[in-house]
């Protein structure tokens, strides 16, 4: 998921304005000294989008998942926030998932 | 073992241990198994590794490097093993230092998940002690929340996990779970106390995208992303049944690919926003093209352009490039006279994708209108949107290197008007003044360059090169004086402090042929000292007055010339200062003038020979020798270094090109046949360069070519006796069919077998441009040709087996 239109959470007809707006909003909350990761990734997708043409480029000759990530947030729209509970199974998954992740961090860094 | 070779460390030192079982020699022997384990495990051979390592094991069952060797076991699927193994390893001092904390998280991460039995070491406040304390608590903890004990009983148990345990992560995680209905802020701000790296990273992850979305986050960040995210995501929001099936139906269809999500969505049109759903569905449409005629049926026709747009995409995704380009170049056909603004920008969008892509795909061939398809399409680019300044600088740059002089001109000429305070567009229409010698426009075009960027130093040097470009053309037309007033206003634009030295140069000598001595010697002097002095310093003054044309100064130029020659041996640095000056655009004009220079220092430049040069520093003296005809030096030169360097191609590329006197019509059958492999070899070591230099050459475009002098093009106008154009393409098709007629079937029957039917028509249509009277036909015509000939040769010999 890593189109610009997706990656700031804008729509495809969003204008300068729009686009400019969220960027600077997302810097404010995520800034680059604390997040410098997620502000790469904003930052790329502000410059793919940042005139009318960059934005028909990424429109007309790329595909992206804008709409997708919006129907996405709708099935998840009636739900009360952590009101639920993981089973143990799912639980374990993301622990195995963190451990193997972890481990494989661990294995580049002492690569020979 | 210092070399990395552990395989026959462990050999070596197993043959030791076998004859004496020194403490020390089987201390090596694990780390060379340890060492060993390290490289399969960096080649994904997790199970080899293990059994390098567990013969490292100690005889209390620890081993060496217990952090692979975890992430081998649960690499492996043995999650059991792997925690029994890092339980045993927390608080035993044997590990180092640094990956002690993280094998300790470890441990942790892999005891929740499976919890093999703990037994309290004797010393219960020792490290290995609390941390089993601790893991009791946070597996008291986690239980407690999945089965949703109320959050004070929850928080009496997390209070139990200091924030320096190997298990703070958890604490920190269930916090945030329990913080998040009321304070969303302050749940993500725990989490945030949880590195990237940790074991419980994934876990963190997982919460951080159930949590509410602060205002400014987009969809995409708080989207899961692995399965088990999404799982827990579902879980925790409390959805609905209905919402959570169609979630879980949703990430199915997903799995299953575009096709499968895109008849989902379309089902589901009653129950999302239409527009969205058709969005989704139109941006799914170029991975799942059969869905079209559904797609249609359920949101109607599609519009022809997103029709086109779509196929495009989905030829380019199964890289069909001719279809990609038909469809696109329909696409936009259909909008580039449209009135709305956004329709024409969207054609220009497309044509300069098809430039782009035209430059790595020669089936992107363009409909004939120019030569090369980059060119045609960017120019149909700036026709729909004439004010995209990259394209026009992409443009100006693609016709100068094509030679395309007339476009270029005209091009810059009507960039300088749309584009009047652009600095590098000004500096495009300096060049393309100077190269018309329209001097005047040129120094207009630059002081306006000036105006916009008084401190550009490049518009700098440019003016005062202008100033001396017009200075010669004044003293060729014997008005020395008037030059002498022109190289006055250049030096208005010298740097205080950095004399150019062609400026001293030209003062001097404009200096003495109006008379004005013994200033004017000195100042020439001045000149060739600042050019590098002896030979290089002289040859430069000699080819400015050579340039200028002047008589005045023949006899003391020469006189020194020689003198210098005669005082010191070449040196590198001198013979790429001459390549350098004759390098220049003036000089490359006056071939004759340079040659005539190059020959009066030929025997001074022949000692050169047996300099060690580096093919780098060789190609700017081989341009030199090509352009002063001098054939005789470059092959002397490539012969030197080729004993020097037998191995290296370059020598014996340059030696073939000596030989062939920079003709490619001379060359044999093998000499071409060894450059094409020459060719090849350097394109699999990667050096694009030389392997476009020689290919370049082969057809008779590359730098070293003799042809690009004085081009062998007819111009159109050589045309002009045949009545009809059309009648006069073919009269000419007929008669290079008729002197193809002796080209070797072979040679063709070759051509296809190498480089398969599609690239043999193009190499075929290359070597008919180089030809005569190739070069004045139709692009098309001539590609049409050279198909004919490869398919008359397949229909005599069968099907190629390369094809």
């Amino acid at each position: 998921m890593n189109d610009p239109f997706t990656v700031l959470g804008v729509g495809e007809d969003a204008g300068d304005d729009e686009i400019k707006q969220r960027y600077l909003a997302l810097v404010r909350a995520f800034p680059p000294d604390r997040e410098p990761e997620r502000f790469q990734a904003y930052r790329a997708a502000y410059e793919a989008l940042r005139d009318q043409r960059k934005r028909l480029e990424a429109k007309l000759l790329r595909t992206n998942d804008a709409a997708l990530s919006r129907l996405k947030l709708l099935f998840l729209a009636p739900s009360k926030p952590v009101s639920g509970r993981a089973t143990k199974a799912t639980v374990s998954a993301l622990l195995v998932e963190g451990i193997d992740r972890a481990c494989a961090q661990a294995g580049s860094a002492s690569e020979p | 073992m210092r070399l990395g070779d552990f395989k026959q460390a462990i050999d070596l030192f197993k043959r030791l241990v076998k004859q004496e079982a020194r403490p020390e020699w089987r201390d090596a022997l694990a780390e060379a198994f340890a060492g060993r384990a390290r490289i399969l495990a960096a080649k994904g051979m997790f199970e080899e590794a293990e059994t390098a390592l567990s013969k490292t094991a100690a005889p209390d069952g620890t081993v060496r490097d217990p952090l692979l060797y975890v992430q081998c076991l649960v690499k492996r699927g043995q999650v059991h093993k792997a925690a029994e193994l890092a339980v045993k390893c927390v608080g035993n001092h044997k590990d180092p230092a640094a990956t002690a904390p993280q094998l300790a998280e470890l441990a942790a991460a892999l005891w929740l998940v499976a919890p093999v039995p703990l037994a309290y070491p004797a010393e219960r406040q020792s490290e290995g002690g609390k941390w089993v304390e601790h893991a009791v608590a946070s597996q008291q903890s986690l239980t407690a929340w999945i089965e949703g004990k109320p959050p004070q009983e929850i928080d009496l148990l997390l209070s139990r996990i200091p924030l320096r345990s190997a298990f703070r992560a958890l604490r920190l995680i269930l916090k945030s779970l329990m913080t998040a209905p009321n304070d969303p802020a302050r749940a993500r701000q725990l989490l945030d106390g949880i590195p990237p790296e940790s074991a419980f990273a994934s876990f963190r992850l997982a919460v951080e995208a159930a949590l509410p979305g602060v205002p400014a986050e987009p969809v995409a960040s708080s989207s899961p992303s692995s399965r088990a995210q999404q799982v827990f995501a579902v879980e925790v929001k409390g959805l609905p049944n209905a919402a959570s099936q169609s979630l879980a139906q949703l990430v199915k269809a997903e799995r299953n690919g575009p096709g499968a999500l895109l008849s989902f969505l379309a089902s589901q049109t009653g129950a999302l926003p239409t527009d969205e759903v058709k969005s989704a569905c139109l941006n799914l449409l170029p991975q799942a093209p059969d869905r079209l005629r559904q797609f249609e049926s359920t949101f109607g026709p599609l519009s022809e352009f997103d029709r086109n747009r779509v196929l495009a995409l989905a030829a380019e995704a199964g890289n069909d490039w001719e279809r990609a380009e038909q469809r696109w170049r329909v696409a936009a056909q259909g909008v580039e006279h449209a009135a709305d603004t956004e329709a024409r920008l969207s054609a220009g969008v497309i044509y300069r994708h098809l430039a782009r892509r035209a430059q790595d795909h020669p089936e992107i061939e363009g409909e004939g209108t120019s030569e090369f398809p980059c060119i045609e399409y960017l120019e149909r680019s700036l026709q729909a949107d004439p004010d995209h300044l990259p394209a026009v600088m992409q443009l100006i740059g693609l016709y100068r290197t094509n030679e395309q002089d007339k476009d270029w001109h005209r091009l810059a000429e009507e960039a300088a008007r749309r584009f009047p305070e652009e600095s590098a567009i000004l500096l495009q229409a300096v060049d393309s003044a100077i190269a018309r010698k329209a001097y005047k426009k040129a120094v207009g075009f630059a002081r306006k360059l000036l105006t916009l960027d008084p401190i550009n130093q490049a518009a700098r040097q440019r003016m005062i090169e202008l100033h001396i470009s017009h200075a010669r053309k004044q003293t060729r037309s014997k008005r020395a004086d008037l030059a002498w007033k022109e190289l006055a206003k250049a030096a208005e634009w010298e740097r205080p402090g950095a004399p150019s030295f062609r400026l001293c140069i030209n003062q001097g000598l404009v200096g003495r042929e109006l008379g004005r001595e013994p200033d004017a010697e000195a100042r020439l002097r001045q000149g060739v000292e600042l050019a590098g002095g002896g030979v290089a310093g002289w040859f430069r003054a000699s080819l400015e007055h050579a340039l200028m044309n002047a008589g005045e100064d023949a006899a003391l130029l020469r006189q020194e010339l020689v003198r210098a020659q005669q005082a010191a041996a070449p040196t590198k640095e001198g013979i790429l200062s001459i390549a350098s000056a004759v390098s220049g655009e003036e000089a490359r004009d006056s071939n004759k003038a340079v040659a005539g220079l190059i020959f009066r220092i030929r025997g001074w430049l022949l000692k050169g020979g047996s300099l060690a040069w580096s093919a780098a520093e060789f190609h700017p003296i081989a341009e030199m020798f090509r352009l002063a005809d001098a054939y005789d030096l470059l092959g002397d030169y490539a012969r030197l270094a080729r004993l020097r360097e037998p191995k290296d191609a370059t020598w014996r590329y340059y030696q073939v090109v000596a030989r062939a006197m920079g003709d490619p019509d001379r060359l044999s059958w093998r000499e071409t046949q060894e450059l094409i492999e020459m060719a090849e070899d350097a394109a699999d070591r990667n050096e694009f360069r030389t392997a476009s230099r020689i290919r370049g050459f082969i057809v008779g475009s590359g730098p070293d070519s003799a042809q690009r002098r004085g081009s062998r093009r007819i111009s159109e106008v050589d045309l002009a006796d045949f009545d009809d154009k059309g009648e006069a393409d073919e009269d000419l098709a007929e008669l290079l069919a008729m002197s193809l007629q002796d080209t070797p079937p072979d040679m063709v029957k070759r051509m296809i077998a190498e480089l398969g039917q599609r690239q043999a028509v193009t190499a075929l249509a290359d070597r008919l441009r180089t030809s005569l009277l190739g070069a004045i036909l139709p692009v098309k015509l001539r590609r049409e040709l050279a198909q004919g000939i490869v398919d008359s040769v397949i229909a005599t010999s069968g099907r190629p087996v390369h094809e």
